[in-house]
């Protein structure tokens, strides 16, 4: 069975990566990295593609982005929820899909899956070594904003389809939300779809994280950095 | 009626959607409604009449682009006009009035006064967000009713997160006369979408599921497996060959010049607004162990039998056991039926041992208009009739 790599020692050194099907949840306040660590966890090694759902920044901000910190973007399909809003008429194109707002969850799934068909199909670059079925990572940078939009209960049960979706595809699902915005009944609601959390905390010293619910990796609070070749655990 | 510009659909509907019914197409999460709204839509326009969308999603530009992007045509150009209520009306509803029951009040004068003042005579909803801001019944309650809207249509698109056990409280609480759910079919890769037919008030119509293609602003359902078998010598290969569009036959000759099918004979063709395949399987029972393998996920068969043979007639009651099996749909085509023979319907059916509800059609598979005779009855049974 394939393994996901995420980038944190912690979890690849114990666990060899993350299973297919895995739905990860980074639990962040604003003004932290915690979107940051979802792009690098989110970031495709060779033979991989991932998914963006962009709820935050345009498409062509986040290509910028992906330059800047050195992530090929070749194998990166994005739907862009924000673009639309100021530009109607824009254009789809092989990795880049535009829905009219993060309220619109069927145009988000209708985009995921054209994207997952253009995987399939080849249409994305490949990038030399050919796994099947392709690894997928699939990232939602903004839970925060999708629950703005949208009530729990409908974002929960959009997120419950999407999950048995990735899970079918044996793809992952990475999730950043912003845990200063929200009552606990959201958080633990959303948490029952995941399967490991990472929580990040500022302090004095930098930013810290702690990962949950991975039996034999380490829940204490670790100091990271993200750099242009990813995430660095501090020990 | 109108017609929904969606052949197949029609097809099985009748010709089309009565005056004054609701029709809805509920998506799981993933599936493209706008093949089937756009395509009504853009029907609903051409033969120049009126619509009106509630799309409170999207802003109206957003909309009509995405209209025109996927239909590749621009609506505008229609002889029917369409009037878009947009996000733009959400939040200026949203903004001005507190309370669900005032914001309900506005968008229901915000309707009818639109339907009235554009002789709308066709009305789009994308029902999500409505049923959000407002729950399911009040939300349901936005829809005119029949005689609200005096023969006006609604055509409305949900985003289904609660699955079956909403479709089966539209079908037993009578919300729609028609509804339609979409589905994809998606395993570790993804395989194709289907559309389910779950309730029809106006015809008794049995729930049934086919499959469709969409891309480029066409849509078409699809049959992805009709197997065509029978004993050897019968005429399959040739009843293949004249029904397809395009096939392909694996005929090979012996020593003596008799030829045989040696593995399957393929056909494609499109009818009645179908994509359909046809397999015809060879006939002899050398090669009856992998039959049930090619019977697999068919959805119906027909049996050719020779009319000049009945002396073969036992072999095709043997190869309709496997058929019956599957629960299957059947037709059979009784062959060369121009050359001289005895046999009548009455003594086929006795041979065959069939119910009364197989049809037994005399043809010969020489002439194509004979053939997709057989093809048709079969797409009936198939899409209309109960198995």
């Amino acid at each position: 069975m394939y393994s996901y790599k995420t980038g944190i020692r912690l979890i690849d050194e114990v666990k060899e990566g993350l299973s297919p099907g895995s739905n990860i949840l980074i639990l962040a306040p604003a003004m932290s990295s915690g979107e940051n660590l979802g792009y690098s966890v989110a970031r495709p090694l060779p033979g991989e593609y991932s998914l963006v759902l962009s709820t935050v920044r345009r498409s062509v901000d986040l290509l910028e982005f992906f330059s800047s910190v050195n992530i090929d973007h070749r194998r990166i399909g994005i739907i862009d929820a924000v673009t639309k809003l100021s530009t109607p008429d824009i254009r789809d194109s092989t990795q880049v899909c535009y829905v009219s707002s993060p309220s619109d969850l069927t145009g988000i799934g209708i985009k995921f899956s054209s994207l997952v068909e253009s995987i399939f199909a080849g249409e994305f670059p490949e990038s030399g070594d050919t796994l099947f079925p392709p690894p997928i990572r699939f990232y939602i940078d903004s839970l925060t904003t999708l629950l703005m939009y949208r009530r729990l209960e409908v974002i929960y049960q959009f997120l419950h389809a999407i999950t048995a979706k990735l899970k079918k595809m044996e793809a992952i699902g990475i999730y950043a939300l912003n845990n200063e915005s929200f009552d606990e009944k959201t958080l633990s609601l959303i948490k029952q779809l995941m399967t490991v959390m990472i929580e990040v905390k500022h302090e004095q010293n930098g930013e810290l994280l702690r990962i949950r619910g991975l039996p034999g990796v380490s829940q204490d609070w670790v100091r990271f950095g993200i750099s242009e070749t990813g995430l660095e655990v501090i020990l | 009626m109108i017609r929904t510009g969606i052949p197949g659909i029609d097809e099985m509907l009748g010709s089309g959607i009565p005056k004054g019914s609701k029709v809805v197409f509920s998506l799981e999460p993933g599936v493209d409604g706008r093949p089937f709204m756009y395509r009504i839509l853009r029907t609903v326009l051409s033969s120049g009449k009126n619509a009106l969308v509630i799309a409170p999603g999207a802003t109206k530009t957003a909309f009509c682009s995405d209209v025109s992007q996927l239909m590749e045509t621009d609506q505008r150009r229609e002889p029917g006009r369409v009037t878009v209520l947009d996000s733009a009306v959400r939040d200026g509803i949203n903004s001005r009035s507190r309370g669900a029951k005032t914001r309900l009040k506005e968008w229901q004068k915000v309707i009818r006064e639109t339907i009235q003042e554009n002789a709308i005579e066709v009305l789009f909803v994308y029902f999500d967000l409505l049923y959000e801001d407002f729950g399911l019944e009040p939300a349901l309650r936005l829809l005119p009713s029949g005689e609200e809207g005096r023969g006006l249509v609604t055509i409305v698109e949900h985003l289904n997160l609660e699955g079956d056990s909403l479709v089966s409280r539209f079908v037993s609480e009578g919300s729609f006369d028609l509804i339609i759910s979409l589905h994809s079919a998606i395993s570790t890769i993804p395989f194709f979408n289907f559309l389910t037919l779950e309730y029809v008030s106006w015809s008794q119509i049995p729930r049934r599921s086919i499959p469709y293609s969409a891309g480029g602003g066409t849509l078409r359902l699809y049959i992805p497996k009709i197997i065509v078998t029978g004993p050897p010598s019968s005429g399959k290969t040739t009843f293949v060959l004249n029904a397809s569009d395009s096939g392909l036959s694996s005929d090979r000759g012996d020593a003596d010049g008799f030829r045989t099918t040696v593995t399957m004979d393929l056909g494609w063709l499109h009818l009645r607004g179908f994509d359909i395949h046809i397999f015809g399987t060879p006939g002899q029972p050398r090669f009856d162990p992998i039959l049930p393998q090619i019977f697999r996920n068919a959805m119906g068969v027909i049996m050719v039998i020779d009319v000049t043979r009945p002396d073969t007639l036992p072999r095709a009651r043997e190869l309709l056991t496997l058929a019956y099996a599957a629960k299957m749909p059947v037709v059979i085509a009784a062959n060369k039926a121009d050359l001289p023979h005895r046999m009548n319907e009455r003594q086929v059916r006795e041979s065959l041992k069939l119910k009364e509800d197989i049809p037994v059609y005399f043809i010969s598979s020489l002439r194509r208009s004979d053939v997709h005779s057989v093809l048709e009855s079969m797409i009936d049974h198939i899409t209309r009739l109960s198995s």
